[in-house]
């Protein structure tokens, strides 16, 4: 189901904004005029991660510094430094379709 | 963790820096992908993607200095050379890499 969520002008290129949308905290990246949507918790210890810093396709988390690919959701690399704790091991972020259409972002949830 | 996806990233940051300092990839790729591998190596244990080639002592003053790309730390060596330590980034020049050869830090103090 589609969901309207921002509007293009929102989010510059290089930034990003929390949104909340059915109870589930996400996260719309714009990179090079793409959107993406991640969850916004992040996978090590569910840190805001709309507070760190996205660089091209790449977000860092602000707490540990991990690192997630925000085109795929995927952890690129884990806490700094490393957590010895198995059971915080940094997991990849869940993604969501984006649909951009005119200058409006909606979700697919 | 996805090495490949983290070696993809680490070539994406250290791109950005090693850029204005006039040093790029090397064209030798079977090189560039062994080094970033070890890279990714030591930074899923230390958290810091260290160079691979150089010792890591424990002394925070020390190994800062050896974090890749370590190209600021060791300019004058590194361009004596037209390549870091490990080959991993060259000059921009530099169509041949197997043509540059490695000279000790220390031989190279000494002239």
């Amino acid at each position: 189901m589609l969901i309207e969520v921002a509007r293009v002008a929102d989010i510059a290129d290089g930034g990003m904004i929390a949104v909340s949308v059915k109870g589930k905290e996400i996260v719309i990246c714009n990179y090079e005029g793409r959107f993406y949507a991640v969850s916004r918790a992040c996978g090590h210890l569910n840190a805001y991660l709309n507070s760190g810093t996205l660089d091209g396709y790449i977000l860092t988390c602000p707490l540990h510094f991990a690192q997630f690919d925000i085109t795929t959701g995927e952890a690129l690399s884990g806490p700094v430094p490393p957590d010895p704790d198995p059971l915080h091991a940094t997991a990849d972020l869940k993604t969501y379709p984006v649909q951009v259409k005119a200058d409006t972002i909606s979700i697919d949830i | 963790m996805n090495p490949a996806a983290r070696k993809k990233a680490l070539r994406y940051f250290f791109q950005k820096v090693v850029d204005p300092l006039g040093y790029k990839f090397t064209p030798d790729e079977e090189l560039a992908e062994f080094c970033l591998e070890q890279e990714v190596i030591l930074e899923r244990r230390y958290g810091v993607p260290f160079c691979p080639c150089k010792r890591i002592t424990a002394n925070r003053y020390e190994d800062m200095q050896i974090v890749c790309p370590c190209i600021p730390f060791h300019r004058e060596h590194f361009d004596a050379m037209k390549r870091c330590w490990c080959g991993l980034f060259v000059h921009k020049d530099v169509v041949d890499p197997a043509t540059l050869k490695q000279v000790s830090e220390k031989k190279f103090r000494k002239g």
